[in-house]
């Protein structure tokens, strides 16, 4: 019952802080003119500073909106954003999560901002249809209906590839536009993975793929999925799935490019790309500020194609949303507007290095400037445009489903239980938490 | 008037319950009191009372609540993860034999009064005092596979450790021999306290009895130590089944195959990751009334404890 204290603790702190901001905005309101609207948000250093900036600009234009801010880091911010919510003291605007929305859209927390979002003006047209569309919902599935959000960015998960260690090895570099087959694909992972100082030991591996971000690229490409396209049937005992996950245990179990068998975490396989000893890299747009600093060159390639001959990957999202309960909703609205399409916001975002644009033209412009690296930064176009997919769990009710998938996966790895063998036993498994999910949002959808 | 009965009924007035003195200070202790009360009413009994009423519930986090009897409970039955996460809760209550056992023997020898005893105090003291988020992340490093210290060492003597943290069999071991490290010196200090606390009368009685060490240990040390084992032993399993900073700092999914995933961690996911706020209620209600079960029992088991020598 003590952790109904914790609990509790964290609710009713976060409360504070924001019953601080709403006593704020009290009190300024007094003089009719100057108001506040909190706003809450996450990410890293770079993206905090940055989105700080943006908010600044906004309150230049805004001269009588205050926006007072909450930031938390990445892990924290679901736990406290719903500690706000049960405790009715919803930010007036904050991010949205993906796989949320349809819960907070039923439950009446998120405001429908169709009306608002049109009549200003904005040309949705050039937004990324995926960005916008992940906040589009009629209670039931996401994609179509009103809108609740904005796109504060789209994520596009690129492959990288260290360009400086293909030249002093004298591979030719993969095409940007044709992928690897799979098999060229672990052709060239071997002749890069080698005992570069003559210990013994092999130092330089081509892959480091953590199983969490990297295996939809080889499901997908091969045919295979998690789920059927309504969501209500977990797919993944088919042969092509079977297959992809098969081929992504082998790298480690078979091929031998993929450092130290019982290794998964990413955190060191990142390293070591970053460190140089590393051929292949997944690349989102919020690495490039980091990897840009990087002592090799590199670049973007198509994830590598298995049987459909097609490369495939994932776009997240996060969204911009406004509550429902909010007193300024005119301002609110537009400071959601502010963040997702304007401009000048989008300028000081990009040039942080944490996003790609929001506005199509505009990204256009980035990928063909010349000056800037990676390269090949028109993949991420390409990929949030035409081939890259959400998330499996991105338009579930909730992801639990599909974590078991991934919590029970690492025996697979380890070469321990076969693809087929694995996918056999867990379908049923997932089969009843997604069914669960799917009862949950009926039963909320109804009302 | 004497001086006397001046004095009497002076005395009588400041006793007296209309005495200003009297009701000021009344009012003071009040004041002190109601503030620990409020914040038990707000920060615990209230919630408290919500749980129990939201446990009932299909509530998730966000909505309305629907009124659902025994469902969650029922529900929790069929849960092989609720099980699952509970049995490895208990688990890692391992380490509490293992850490008492351990701060007893060290608590022994620093109160033989060795030099530099100060020192060692101090050194066993400071993962006590830091922060645990800290301490987690030093370990998760510590463990890790390829680079971890671990490892290095087990190196050293030739032996190729896993990798701590994503082995299904070395997951718990891992994370029970951090806990006994950080709460070592906690105990040992109270474990120091009451040695040094048994008079010295008792050993020079047993030595003229011809006692040897091991019978002073065992019908003097011990026994007198009973009351500070007792309430280690209960803190520690309250604490216990209540472990999460560690586990979701060092495996955020609940390491391979769930297996260090404890059960404070599965109701945090619940509740705030899959929106089942009722369900997480309700299992919240359950390690209640274990953690409650187990802490009479010990009660019970341990009524006859105090200082009286067998």
């Amino acid at each position: 019952m003590k952790i109904w204290k914790k609990l509790g603790l964290v609710a009713l702190s976060t409360m504070m802080v924001l019953g601080m901001a709403a006593c704020g905005s009290k009190s300024s309101s007094s003089d009719s003119k100057k108001h506040t609207i909190t706003f809450m948000y996450r990410g890293g250093e770079d993206e905090k500073k940055a989105y700080g900036q943006a908010i600044k600009q906004f309150e230049k234009t805004h001269k009588n909106v205050n926006v007072k801010i909450i930031v938390t880091s990445a892990d924290n911010y679901a736990t406290k954003l719903q500690a706000a919510i049960s405790g009715n003291k919803v930010p007036d605007v904050f991010y949205i999560e993906q796989n949320n929305l349809l819960a907070y859209v039923n439950n009446g927390v998120l405001k429908d901002i169709s009306k608002e979002v049109k009549k200003s003006n904005i040309d949705l047209d050039n937004v990324w249809s995926y960005g916008v569309n992940s906040y589009r919902t009629n209670g039931k599935t996401v994609g179509k209906g009103p809108l609740y959000g904005l796109p504060k960015d789209v994520g596009p998960m690129s492959l990288g590839y260290n360009k400086t260690m293909f030249e002093k090895n004298n591979i030719p570099l993969p095409d940007k536009d044709k992928p690897y087959t799979w098999d060229q694909f672990i052709e060239v992972s071997k002749k890069l993975t080698k005992d570069t100082n003559g210990d013994g030991k092999i130092d330089q591996y081509a892959t480091g793929f953590n199983v969490n971000w990297s295996l939809q690229a080889f499901v997908w490409s091969n045919g295979g999925d998690w789920t059927n396209k309504n969501k209500t049937k977990v797919t993944i005992n088919t042969p092509q799935f079977a297959e992809a996950l098969q081929y992504f245990a082998d790298f480690q179990n078979k091929y031998h490019i993929t450092p130290s068998a019982k290794e998964s975490q990413s955190l060191d396989t990142y390293q070591r790309w970053m460190k140089g000893e590393l051929a292949f890299f997944p690349v989102g747009p919020w690495d490039l500020s980091t990897y840009n600093k990087l002592k090799f060159d590199y670049d973007l390639m198509p994830w590598p194609a298995g049987k459909t001959g097609k490369s495939a990957t994932y776009v997240g999202s996060l969204g911009i949303g406004v509550s429902n309960k909010t007193k300024y909703s005119q301002d609110a609205v537009e400071l959601a507007e502010y963040l997702s399409t304007n401009k000048k916001a989008q300028k000081t975002l990009v040039d942080a290095g944490v996003q790609i644009p929001n506005l199509k033209n505009m990204a256009q412009t980035w990928a063909d400037d010349k000056s800037l690296k990676p390269a090949n930064r028109e993949e991420f176009l390409q990929i949030v445009n035409d081939y890259g997919r959400a998330m499996p769990a991105a338009t579930t009710y909730n992801s639990e489903w599909y974590d078991v998938f991934m919590t029970d996966i690492q025996p697979v790895l380890d070469g321990k239980v076969t693809a087929k063998e694995y996918v056999k036993k867990e379908q049923p498994k997932m089969q009843t938490k997604l069914d669960a999910a799917n009862q949950q949002l009926k039963a909320t959808a109804q009302k | 008037m004497t001086e006397e009965t001046v004095v009497e009924k002076k005395k009588k007035t400041f006793f007296h319950h209309d005495s200003k003195l009297y009701r000021d200070e009344h009012r003071a202790a009040l004041l002190m009191i109601v503030l620990p009360v409020i914040g038990f009413t707000i920060f615990t009994l209230l919630p408290l009372i919500y749980s129990i009423f939201a446990s009932f519930t299909n509530w998730n986090g966000l909505g309305e609540m629907t009124f659902t009897g025994w469902r969650n409970f029922q529900l929790m039955m069929k849960d092989n993860y609720f099980w699952q996460t509970l049995g490895n809760t208990f688990y890692l209550m391992l380490g509490i034999p293992i850490g008492l056992i351990l701060s007893f023997l060290l608590a022994s020898a620093l109160s033989r009064g060795l030099k530099g005893t100060t020192f060692f105090r101090v050194v066993y003291y400071i993962p006590v005092i830091s922060s645990l988020a800290a301490i987690a992340i030093m370990w998760q490093w510590a463990y890790n596979g390829d680079y971890g210290l671990v490892n290095q060492v087990l190196a050293l003597v030739g032996i190729k450790g896993p990798n701590w943290l994503q082995n299904v069999h070395t997951v718990k071991p891992a994370i029970i021999a951090m806990s006994v490290w950080k709460g070592l010196g906690y105990s040992m200090l109270l474990y120091l306290a009451a040695i040094q606390s048994v008079p010295k009368s008792f050993y020079e009685a047993a030595d003229l009895d011809g006692a040897n060490a091991f019978q002073k240990f065992k019908n003097i040390t011990w026994p007198m130590c009973r009351p500070v084992t007792f309430f280690l032993i209960i803190t520690n399993v309250i604490g216990g089944s209540q472990i999460f900073t560690e586990i979701n700092i060092m495996t955020p999914t609940g390491g391979p195959e769930y297996s260090s995933a404890t059960i404070v961690w599965y109701i945090w996911q619940k509740a705030f990751k899959n929106f089942q706020m009722g369900y997480a209620s309700a299992m919240s209600m359950i390690l209640g009334i274990l953690i409650f079960i187990i802490t009479a029992l010990q009660f019970y088991v341990n009524r006859k404890s105090d200082y009286k020598l067998s």
